[in-house]
């Protein structure tokens, strides 16, 4: 076995805040004792499987990512067995080396990793898609995202000072994790040929669009393009920045009914999202740019990101004109990974 | 009552790291700049306290490779320059 047991006076959420504390472990929130009961009621969620198994190894620390560590900290986190499944493919996905863990979780930049489940274990496990997806309120949401974080924490050493120096941190970085809502969505989905799967995308807390009038994609998307052509942005400077779009459901309707689809979409906001080449070029010495964007001239418009394809679009939330943008890190790549079932 | 830690053990780093060189006298130095701003400027400073200190030479100056930065590898171009003409390398520095 590879975890260590711990011997605790009680199984009370303070005895092990305590615990926890002294050996700086936690998110600063209560935590569900781990005891072997609760982790072995966790681990049988995920079948006839090796709970010993090292699913990743975890930058910067190097932490190694079993399956009873991970429902260990699913345990701490609140989540209900049945999210065992998401949290571990998750953590696989968190692996692959587009993603670039090591730099995600050293940055100073604020970023975090957004799980997106889609697919049928978003509907057995009760994730949320709709109505305030981002929000509270939802235990499968919360908790899953709650156990990535802790993951990253302790597996990977993603603690605030040693292995995450994130200038000012973010509220992301606690919680961070919505279902796609697929009934809503008119497109294909983020996964399509996959029964169940995750999507990691690290990158900024959403920001929020509004176009209350327009039944016209162009206009809806101008608003956008707006929250994307900013120059705060680490992808201003970054060409292989991925910005994921969350389309709330009327928004998508307006979109697909006039035929347009997600390519559509990303082709447009690759247009229509740039800034003057000169004002990026008067306020940034380091650029990560291919040569082509090098060469475009002071006084055209640069687009914010180096191809169509860094933009990625899905459907979650529920009525209202309302719509999201999410930023990325810059030097990350988002993945999709089937569930472990 | 027992609970678990959630930290799990540590793993083998995927390589190791270099050893460092006992002496420095002779020896190539190049400065890779990670794009960080001045970088470039404290390591090439840097880099020539320690030649003139040492009798090290600072043989190479260069970035990364295009589209590369602070948060990734160097490319595979400058990889192979670096490995072909120096024989040590200083690099890193933070916001």
């Amino acid at each position: 076995m590879s975890t260590d047991v711990l011997e605790i006076a009680d199984d009370s959420p303070e005895a092990v805040l305590a615990l926890y504390e002294t050996r700086g472990w936690g998110d600063g929130l209560p935590m569900v004792p781990p005891t072997p009961a609760r982790v072995d009621a966790a681990l049988a969620a995920l079948g006839d499987v090796d709970p010993d198994e090292v699913i990743a190894t975890l930058p910067p620390r190097l932490g190694e990512a079993t399956r009873r560590v991970i429902a260990v900290n699913a345990v701490l986190a609140g989540c209900p067995p049945a999210c065992l499944p998401v949290l571990v493919s998750a953590v696989r996905a968190l692996a692959r080396p587009e993603v670039n863990l090591r730099g995600v979780n050293a940055t100073t930049h604020p970023v975090a990793p957004l799980l997106i489940v889609s697919g049928e274990i978003a509907e057995q496990a009760g994730y949320n898609g709709g109505l305030g997806a981002f929000g509270p309120g939802n235990r499968p949401n919360a908790t899953t995202g709650r156990a990535l974080r802790l993951v990253l924490m302790h597996v990977a050493g993603a603690v605030p000072g040693p292995g995450d120096a994130s200038t000012q941190g973010g509220p992301a970085k606690y919680a961070y994790c919505v279902a796609e809502h697929l009934a809503a969505t008119p497109w294909e989905g983020l996964a399509p040929g996959l029964a169940s799967a995750v999507t990691i995308h690290c990158g900024e807390a959403p920001h929020n669009f509004h176009d209350m009038e327009s039944g016209d994609p162009g206009r809806i998307l101008d608003k956008c393009a707006s929250a994307m052509a900013s120059l705060g942005q680490n992808n201003v400077v970054i060409a292989q920045g991925e910005y994921l779009v969350a389309l709330g459901p009327e928004h998508a309707a307006t979109i697909a009914s006039a035929g347009w689809t997600t390519r559509d979409v990303a082709s447009y906001l690759f247009e229509r999202a740039r800034l003057p080449a000169t004002e990026i070029r008067a306020n940034f010495t380091s650029i990560a740019w291919p040569p082509w964007m090098h060469a475009v001239p002071d006084g055209e418009l640069m687009p914010m990101t180096g191809s169509p394809d860094n933009i990625k679009v899905f459907v979650c939330g529920g009525a209202g004109k309302h719509s999201s943008v999410i930023p990325s890190w810059g030097m990350t790549k988002s993945v999709t990974v089937p569930v472990e079932s | 009552m027992k609970i678990y830690a959630p930290d799990g053990r540590i793993g083998v780093p995927p390589k190791p790291r270099a050893p460092s060189p006992a002496v420095l006298t002779g020896l190539r130095v190049a400065v890779l700049d990670n794009g960080k701003p001045n970088a470039r400027l404290l390591l090439t400073r840097a880099a020539e306290q320690l030649a003139a200190r040492t009798g090290a030479v600072v043989e190479l100056v260069t970035d990364k490779g295009p589209g590369h930065n602070a948060a990734t590898a160097c490319s595979d171009l400058v990889l192979d320059r670096i490995t072909e003409e120096v024989d040590l390398v200083l690099t890193g520095s933070a916001d």
